[in-house]
């Protein structure tokens, strides 16, 4: 039952972490709702290291604002694992809100039309 | 046989008799020992004031960095170094270092590991404020809430005792402190839904020997101030060390806000956040509480430091104990009691229309709102008047030097659900920013709450700051300079360029006829990671500790 679990939660992180869309082709645009979902998991999990609206002066954390808009794979690998201040989150972060915080992140914090 | 057992224990005993400290010794202070700074604070009472002259406003203008030591580490520098004969100790979050205090060489540096994971139940920075020394040993925190003893000659481990396990939100930045013989230490997480709790430990062993909870429970006759279960995730940290006043045997120590902040979620006075308590070092129990802030929704936390003096009210000298609250009220409290003796604004506010004779602050407006669910802007905004930096008090000047802070915010409760390991803020905040400076160092009357001077910084300091008998006053801005100020009126009197921030506190001592000065540099606190303010875009990160001197 444990392994069917494994099985479950590796393919689902399998599914958003990895690109769903032709290789070599960009990332479509979030949907509204995935990226609303990620702003408010910025603010409420994020902001405070990361800055309100991802404003913040880069020497105490990473600014977002700078993290390119095309490496996905790079961006889940950092918060699963961490990476310099940053802790690792993927025994605490379900893949849905790691691909939603990306949303945000990967449209500089503006909201899709 | 007896003998030659005797006589090893006296050998082994000797080598540490150097490093001895006493409670005595701790009870002198540095305003009657200048040689040492023996806690966090300089002194049981907390003033951070020197009588030291050497320094003053005539001879300042000559201050000259004598040494400079590598951190190496590049997280928020905010301890303060001990200076115990000849030895300056000091903490970053990664080490425990013991550095010849006139030559600035490295005697012992002891790491500290803490695992991967932690950081992420930090809010407001990678932090440790400082150590203390007692009886040969240095007791620090760490940031995965564990309390340890190193030998004080050495920086060998001696004990280490588990707090609590850090996965469920739970801190150690907090300097600990050594009252009647017991070491006392707080706790971090009150954005991560921790019920917080101030405990007392055997420093020979490490042995645990109380625990005061800061959120009253069912046990608690206060525990009716939260319902149902919401004091499970009540908050109350306690991450800045308290006073202690050794005649009436009493600890002084400031608790944090609610978990969450939205106050509709845990409807009641919710004590005994936001308050301080008065406590028998020996056992933890509270002797009184005076509670700031109730059903405290804007982070108006009460941990800062606790100032002990005595004062004159209404021609009667009196003990008291003295707040500048984050909320923008300074406090004056009698500390035999926990009466109300004086509050009044120090800064700009909107959310109480005033405190009434009880000391209960009369809601404004804007929290009635706040309190139906309602959006608001409100002032000061969730990082207060005052933070976490210490101010002093001059006992010759009757002031208190504060780094003041001047920003609002919008303030919107949320529902939030408690998950372990995560923030349970429960409240979407926007900074408010005024057009100009965004702090002053203000020189208070802790009766009246009005400033003798101000002077402003756009960027506002989160530095201790340091008052002497030669009428200087230190302290530092994020931009990386350590300021000298005339006591009198404000006067910028010097000032000298660090690497990076000052965040931390800055002490003086007296060694072989030359009065020194030192501080840590080092930026990454909550202002640089949360304000949003890109000007410190150009402050590099870089922990060392800088020690000045007169030139010769």
């Amino acid at each position: 039952m444990r392994f069917a679990a494994c099985v479950v939660a590796a393919t689902i992180f399998f599914t958003l972490s990895l690109p769903a869309w032709p290789h070599n082709a960009p990332e479509p645009p979030p949907s509204k709702a995935e990226w609303e979902k990620g702003a408010e998991f910025f603010r409420d999990i994020c902001s405070h290291c990361h800055g309100p609206h991802m404003v913040n002066p880069g020497n105490g954390s990473f600014d977002l604002r700078k993290f390119p808009h095309d490496e996905r794979a790079r961006f889940f690998n950092s918060v699963r694992n961490g990476k310099n201040s940053m802790p690792p989150w993927k025994d605490i972060l379900r893949p849905d809100e790691i691909a939603a915080v990306w949303a945000y992140v990967r449209t500089g914090g503006v909201e899709p039309k | 046989m007896r003998k030659l057992l005797l006589a090893a224990t006296l050998a082994a005993s000797l080598p540490l008799a150097g490093h001895a400290q006493t409670a005595q010794e701790l009870m002198a202070g540095s305003q009657k020992d200048t040689a040492d700074v023996l806690n966090y604070g300089m002194g049981y009472n907390l003033q951070r004031y020197s009588p030291l002259t050497q320094i003053n406003r005539d001879t300042v203008k000559h201050l000259v960095p004598v040494w400079n030591y590598s951190y190496d580490d590049n997280k928020s520098e905010e301890s303060q170094p001990l200076v115990y004969k000849g030895v300056l100790y000091v903490t970053t979050n990664s080490a425990t270092m013991a550095i010849d205090a006139k030559t600035g060489n490295q005697i012992w540096k002891t790491k500290v590991e803490y695992p991967a994971e932690t950081p992420r139940i930090v809010c407001c920075g990678i932090i440790n404020r400082g150590l203390a020394l007692y009886d040969g040993k240095v007791f620090r925190t760490t940031l995965d809430a564990n309390v340890i003893a190193l030998d004080a000659k050495t920086g060998k481990e001696i004990w280490r005792s588990h707090v609590i396990d850090f996965k469920d939100g739970y801190s150690q930045t907090v300097a600990p402190l050594v009252a009647d013989g017991v070491v006392i230490t707080g706790i971090s997480g009150a954005e991560y839904g921790i019920r917080g709790f101030i405990d007392g430990w055997d420093p020979d062993t490490g042995k645990h020997l109380w625990r005061t909870y800061t959120v009253a429970g069912p046990d608690d006759p206060n525990g009716k101030t939260w319902p149902g279960d919401t004091y499970k995730h009540g908050g109350g940290s306690t991450w800045i060390t308290g006073s202690f006043d050794p005649e009436l045997h009493t600890v002084y120590w400031g608790t944090g806000n609610t978990g969450s902040w939205n106050p509709t979620q845990h409807p009641g006075d919710n004590l005994y956040t936001c308050s301080v308590l008065a406590l028998d070092p020996k056992t933890g129990k509270i002797k009184w509480h005076f509670q700031f802030s109730p059903n405290d929704p804007y982070d108006y936390d009460s941990v800062a430091e606790m100032v002990l003096a005595n004062l004159d009210v209404g021609g009667k000298p009196t003990k008291v104990v003295m707040d500048a609250n984050r909320n923008g009220f300074y406090y004056v409290l009698d500390r035999t009691n926990g009466k109300l003796i004086a509050a009044n604004q120090y800064g700009h506010q909107t959310w109480a229309k005033g405190i009434d004779e009880d000391g209960r602050p009369i809601p404004s407006e804007v929290t009635d709102k706040v309190r139906k669910g309602e959006a608001v802007d409100v002032w000061p905004g969730a990082m207060g008047v005052k933070n976490w930096s210490p101010t002093s008090y001059d006992p010759q000047t009757g002031l208190v030097y504060a780094n003041t802070l001047y920003f609002g915010m919008h303030y919107k409760p949320v529902d939030v659900q408690y998950r372990a390991g995560l923030p349970y803020w429960g409240a979407d905040i926007d900074w408010i920013w005024p057009k100009g400076p965004r702090g002053f160092l203000k020189a208070i009357d802790p009766l009246t709450g009005k400033s003798k001077w101000e002077v402003p910084s756009d960027i506002p300091r989160f530095s201790g700051v340091l008052s002497t008998a030669g009428g200087v006053v230190f302290t530092g801005k994020l931009t990386g300079e350590l300021e000298a100020f005339d006591a009198e009126n404000g006067h910028k009197l010097w000032q000298f360029k660090t690497g990076s921030g000052i965040e931390g506190q800055p002490i003086t001592w007296e060694q072989d006829g030359v009065q020194y000065v030192a501080v840590s540099s080092g930026i990454g606190g909550v202002y640089d990671l949360f304000a949003g303010d890109e000007r410190l875009s150009k402050v590099p990160a870089g922990g060392s500790l800088w020690v000045f001197a007169l030139a010769k």
